[in-house]
């Protein structure tokens, strides 16, 4: 069913798919790009069918190895799958196939006056079908939701190749929420092959503003006393001085050179709320020490500045080659002392240390910078993210709020999890696919469930 | 929260049901009456209202709940009809409010869940952040399962600010694009709408309507919900529509239906109806005897699945779920 | 690190493999591989720097399927240096494809580019061919004129306000858009020539098929044909996309200066008082050429120009290539029409049936063979000219 045309071994295409935009790399036996979903789950049949488990993949822009292929597995690359099936403007709905890019999805519907809200800053590049794997946030997720919140369905195969629909548009579907359990799954479950998402309608009035700060302190106090004054924005990010520079060296938007930190925070909806609430942020910046609050004269603007925030990731090469990324989520309230530890570990492990992040809803994404061609930098690297993720769990935090746990935090897990609730887990999963076929060694560490042996080989990877 | 109890109490029984205050006691098929019953801690246990999170037993009424946080200016929108309602029932019963226009599904308000299960233990799942994709989702898999999975013992929950103002008119139409509002309701003639945010916003969209107390929601001995695309509503209205002594209310732009009669034989005139249309009736109120969902339930065989994977036993509310197969007695590993 | 392919290593290690680029790739927009992609080509070159992977059949595919539009290069926030890393690549690796392709890119590129009487000569031949319908029309060639290939009405040499640089295939192929260049430039005032010997070719097709010594030769030639200061004007996105990069491919002072002093046509109208033209009313749809948008980011300017004109429609695909990339139109059809049939889409979406406007030689061509009215800007411009 899948020709050779669609379907290779390789061994320089096969390197490629050795890794997603996450560091950790493994080696797939095959890659395949099936053009339909029954090709796809006939991709999975034939694995399985060969003994090899599968690892789904959108665009690869994972951050935490999700796509990484461990255990010699079939890539099953779903960048071919790109139609968007069906629009229902009235019930704001859209059926599209997972390989469809997450803003090509928004601009389709644009002129509906429509978009998809879940706005991942990769949104021009990554997959709604990663998006489900990862459950992916968003700087507008703060107040929209994350993914999950926007997936009414999804049609799966499962890891034994048989076709299922989990959910349905219909707002209470009886028994167990499975699309709940699968969005975020990371692709141990099987491979969406069909998603239906809903579709958010254009907020009739919106403010963007840029609120300029001397310290990150400020910035963190005025996120903090932002949420607790009942303030929702729509969203609400933070950047810090070297990311802000990087960022306007590439996009050029006038975000302000000389400032220690910047928010940016938007706020939506009806024309009095939103003139409230963009009153409310400015006094609550001013009152914390801004130094310039400007708001975005008109959609182009406002473009350009999302544009920038949207940039920082890559734009961090800039500063040093290679960047290590967290993604942990704090309580609101404690930001401020928790970027202070973050910055006092850098220090101690001499490194750069830069924060771009979800301010709004205490994503924190600590950003190592440094280059790997220096010896010795790597051990350096490795022992300070631990530590932040340390300074994070201790503050009451979680270990990712957006990227995944992947292969990156799988071993992580028991700092968060006792052993029983890893032991539900891996009983959750063991019923989607109980043979481990699907994307393995990822997400629960080995030996989560509780008494059992392993049958994953060892060693195939580091 | 001193949890020792609970468990041991679900430990030591054969079959348990967990019971909150009853008041959606109709959804989902008869426990067997041998089952030992249990109840979930009552209490507060912490509200962060900066970082607009709170921690319940999952015993505690909603109205006490709700309570605390108006205090602090927040609100959690679990909306159930009877204030008596317990957090933990109204998660395990699963079934939104009416505010789901614009406030969302009671599913993504749970951010951490704590269960007991049946050899007592107690599992957390989620965490006790806004935003976190740490492991699988089990607070999800929680809410609508109906107590079969487990008992429900601490949540912790997503708060909101309090809107200034929230107001219910009557409006002789749907409102027009441009507005906001929390909840369209629409019986086939009349529509109800509820506006909340700053006053102004609210003022402007209620211009010219008349204000009323609250939503009325059709009333009978027998009561239903429908669930259908929200697309297919108004051909479903019209199926309704030409059934005597059915009345019925709609949730525009939701696809919730709720429909009340006195006489059993017009509830399944509509769910007949609901599944010609692509839906469910689900049983809430009365009608004896008649099947709570009315269809074998999708995916019935990986919910088995499911169920077996955290209930190996078939201890927690047994018959509530229909799913095919038999309880994989002695499963454990 | 240095490896066979002698790459910048600074450039190399940029890359993050964020995947941002994606997008904006054509050839992984139509085939979904990674091999066809910005990332996977900055991993295989650095795979093949670091000894790790062989230069094989694999590789020099990877390469040579990028069309060198440079997209990627505009959408990386890293600053990565495509553009010269994969010409730097197709230098290291030689000319490549099969035997005829290589042979006729020789005899285009060494012989006829270089020799623009030769290259004129060729062109009435194929004009005859054409006329006895020799020539299949998927090669999606230009329907050639005789009119058109009458002599341009230039000075040549002299110290004008502005030099029009004519280019090779262009001069030969689309003599009409220089002539309207010419009338819109002197309808602003300006006194506008050609340049003296020598201006043969700008040497960007030698350059993207990595045949740089020559491309060297070519553009040290152009330089000298232009002396003075005064601005030399292209309307060919891919010639001036070279010209404006001059200074590093010759490393001296002269061709750097030379370079400062090169202009695309619209960007250099736009800096003049603009020309009386009549509005129409009529919708043109821009189409970016890759080396105006992604290179020169000089793609603003065109509609500056047109606005006073015309009612311009954008597309909505972010200045996705539309497949031409110099040769590559010939030597990849498969790929070229894949790609073109998303542009002729997007397009399509944008105001289906309108006018559309390039201000890049080959995109014309491209599109014109897909059956869409492309027009250069100068063209749609002279038109409308008052007086
Ligand atoms: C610059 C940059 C910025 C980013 N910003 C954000 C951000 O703001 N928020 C955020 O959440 N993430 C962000 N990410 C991370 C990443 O973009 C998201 O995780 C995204 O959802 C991945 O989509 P993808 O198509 O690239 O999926 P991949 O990386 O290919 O896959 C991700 C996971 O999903 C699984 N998967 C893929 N397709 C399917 C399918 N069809 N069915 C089931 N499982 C599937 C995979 O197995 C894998 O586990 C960013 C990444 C980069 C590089
Ligand atoms: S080339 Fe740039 S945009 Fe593309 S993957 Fe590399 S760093 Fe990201
Ligand atoms: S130059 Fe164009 S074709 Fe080549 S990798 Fe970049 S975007 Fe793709």
């Amino acid at each position: 069913m899948l020709g050779t045309a669609n379907a290779t071994a390789e061994p320089l295409e096969l390197a490629l798919y050795a890794r997603d935009a996450g560091v950790a790399e493994g080696h797939a036996v095959a890659v395949c790009w099936p053009a339909t979903g029954a090709q796809l789950a006939a991709a999975v049949r034939v694995a399985r069918a060969h003994g090899r488990p599968f690892v789904v993949r959108g665009s690869g822009t994972g951050l935490a190895g999700g796509a990484t292929p461990l255990g010699d597995p079939v890539v099953i690359v779903t960048t071919r799958l790109d139609r968007i099936l069906e629009v229902d403007a009235r019930s704001r709905v859209a059926w599209v196939e997972p390989g469809v890019l997450n803003l090509d999805l928004s601009r389709a519907v644009r002129h509906l006056g429509l978009h998809y809200a879940p706005d991942p800053s990769s949104q021009q590049a990554c997959t709604i079908g990663g998006n489900v794997g990862t459950n992916a946030g968003g700087p507008h997720c703060l107040a929209y939701g994350v993914t999950s919140a926007h997936v009414l369905a999804v049609e799966v195969v499962l890891p034994d190749g048989e076709v299922a629909l989990l959910g349905g548009l219909a707002p209470d579907e009886p028994g167990y929420d499975l699309r709940g359990c699968f969005v975020g799954s990371e692709g141990t479950m099987g491979a969406a092959t069909r998603i239906a998402v809903r579709l958010t309608p254009d907020p009739p009035e919106v403010a963007t503003m840029l609120c300029a700060f001397a310290s990150v302190e400020d910035a963190a106090a005025t996120v903090s006393e932002t949420i607790a004054s009942g303030v929702l924005p729509a969203a609400l990010e933070m950047m810090d001085a070297p990311i802000t520079r990087a960022v306007e060296d590439f996009v050029g938007a006038g975000y302000p050179r000389d400032a220690q930190a910047v928010l940016l925070v938007e706020v939506d909806g009806l024309p009095a709320g939103v003139a409230e609430q963009a009153a409310q942020v400015e006094a609550i910046a001013r009152a914390h020490g801004a130094t310039a609050v400007r708001t975005a004269a008109d959609e182009a603007e406002r473009a350009l500045l999302w544009k920038g925030r949207k940039s920082a990731f890559g734009a961090i090469a800039r500063i040093a080659p290679d960047y290590y990324l967290h993604d942990a989520v704090v309580p609101r309230t404690r930001l401020v002392e928790v970027l202070g530890e973050i910055a006092r570990i850098a220090a101690a492990h001499r490194l750069l240390v830069m924060n771009v992040f979800h301010a709004g809803d205490g994503n924190l994404h600590p950003l190592i910078v440094f280059d790997g061609r220096e010896p010795g930098t790597w051990q350096r690297v490795r022992a300070a993210g631990t530590a932040i993720l340390e300074a994070c769990l201790d503050a009451g935090g979680v270990l990712t709020g957006e990227h995944g746990v992947g292969v990156e935090k799988r071993d992580l897990m028991p700092r968060l999890f006792g052993p029983d609730d890893l032991d539900a887990q891996a009983r959750l999963r063991d019923a989607f696919d109980p043979d481990g076929a699907a994307n393995p060694m990822k997400v629960l560490p080995r030996g989560s469930r509780c008494g059992e042996l392993q049958r994953v080989p060892e060693g195939t990877w580091i | 929260m001193d949890l020792t109890p609970l468990q041991e109490a679900v430990a030591s029984a054969r079959t348990v049901v967990a019971v909150g205050a009853r008041t959606q006691w109709r959804i989902g098929e008869p426990v067997a009456p041998d089952a030992a019953v249990v109840r979930a801690p009552a209490g507060v246990v912490r509200h962060e209202p900066a970082d607009m999170t709170v921690t319940v037993g999952a015993g505690t009424p909603f109205g006490d709940l709700d309570r605390v946080l108006a205090a602090a200016g927040q609100e959690c929108p679990l909306d159930p009809a009877d204030p008596r309602a317990t957090v933990g029932g109204v998660l395990a019963a699963g079934l939104s409010g009416l505010r789901r226009l614009r406030l969302g599904p009671l599913r993504d308000l749970v951010l951490e869940v704590r269960v007991v299960l049946g050899d007592g233990r107690v599992v957390k799942g989620g965490g006790p952040t806004v935003k976190n994709v740490t492991g699988y989702d089990l607070p999800r898999l929680y809410v609508g399962s109906l107590g079969t999975l487990g008992v429900l013992a601490q949540v912790t929950l997503r708060c909101r600010p309090r809107p200034t103002v929230s107001r219910w008119c009557r409006a002789p139409e749907p409102p027009p694009a441009g507005t906001r509002p929390s909840a369209v309701l629409w019986d086939g003639e009349r529509v109800q709408v509820c506006f909340e945010g700053v006053r102004a916003d609210v003022d402007a969209q209620c211009r010219g309507l008349p204000e009323i107390d609250g939503p009325v929601l059709p009333a009978g001995a027998h009561r239903g919900r429908i669930s259908v695309p929200p697309g297919a509503v108004r051909p479903l209205a019209a199926s309704l529509a030409a059934l005597r002594g059915l009345r019925w209310c709609a949730q525009l732009g939701v696809g919730t239906v709720h429909v009340a009669t006195d006489d059993v034989p017009a509830l399944v005139a509509a769910r007949e109806a609901a599944h010609a249309h692509g839906g469910w009736l689900l049983c809430e109120q009365g009608a004896p005897g008649l099947p709570a969902f009315g269809r074998p339930l999708p995916n019935a065989a990986l919910m088995r699945r499911v169920k077996d994977a955290f209930d190996p036993d078939g201890k927690f509310a047994p018959g509530r779920l229909p799913l095919a197969g038999a309880p994989a007695a002695g499963a454990r590993a | 690190m240095s490896g066979p392919l002698r790459l910048d290593p600074d450039g190399l290690v940029a890359c993050v493999a964020c995947g941002l680029c994606l997008p904006h790739c054509p050839t992984y927009r139509v085939t979904g591989r990674e091999i066809a992609s910005p990332r996977g080509r900055i991993a295989a070159m650095r795979a093949v720097e670091a000894g790790a992977a062989p230069a094989d059949d694999a590789f020099v595919r990877a390469i040579d399927e990028c069309i060198q539009c440079r997209g990627c290069e505009a959408a990386c926030p890293s600053g990565v240096p495509f553009g010269h890393l994969v010409e730097a690549t197709r230098a290291a690796l030689g000319p490549v494809g099969p035997w005829w392709r290589r042979a006729a890119e020789a005899v285009a590129l060494r012989l006829l580019a270089p020799r623009h009487t030769l290259l004129v000569a060729a062109t009435w031949v194929l004009l005859a061919a054409q006329r006895l319908r020799l020539v299949p029309a998927r090669l999606g060639l230009p329907r050639l004129r005789a009119a058109s290939l009458r002599p341009l009405d230039l000075p040549a040499g002299g110290s004008p306000d502005a030099w029009l640089f004519p280019g090779c295939v262009m001069d030969a192929w689309m003599r009409d858009t220089h002539r309207a260049a010419a009338r819109v430039i002197r309808a602003t005032g300006a006194v506008v020539a050609r340049p003296g010997a020598g201006a043969d070719c700008c040497g960007a097709l030698h350059l993207h098929t990595g045949r740089i010594a020559l491309a060297r030769r070519l553009a040290a030639r152009v330089v000298r044909s232009m002396p003075g200061d005064a601005p030399v004007v292209v309307d060919s996105a891919g010639c001036g996309a070279v010209m404006k990069d001059y200074g590093r491919l010759l490393g001296t002072p002269e061709a750097g200066a030379f370079a400062a002093r090169v202009h695309d046509f619209s960007e250099w109208l736009a800096t003049r008082p603009p020309p009386p033209v009549a509005r129409t009313g009529r919708t043109v749809v821009v189409q970016d050429p890759c080396h105006l948008r992604h290179v020169q980011r000089a793609h603003g300017a065109v509609r500056s120009v047109l606005r006073d004109a015309y009612e311009i429609v954008e597309t909505d695909d972010d200045g996705l290539c539309c497949g031409a990339g110099g040769l590559y139109a010939a030597t990849r059809p498969a790929l070229a029409s894949a790609v073109r049939d998303r542009k002729v889409a997007a397009i399509g979406r944008a105001a289906p049936g309108a006018v559309v406007a390039s201000a890049n030689p080959g995109c014309t061509m491209h599109l014109r063979a897909a059956g869409l009215d492309v027009r250069h800007p100068a063209e749609l411009l002279a038109e409308v000219l008052d007086g």
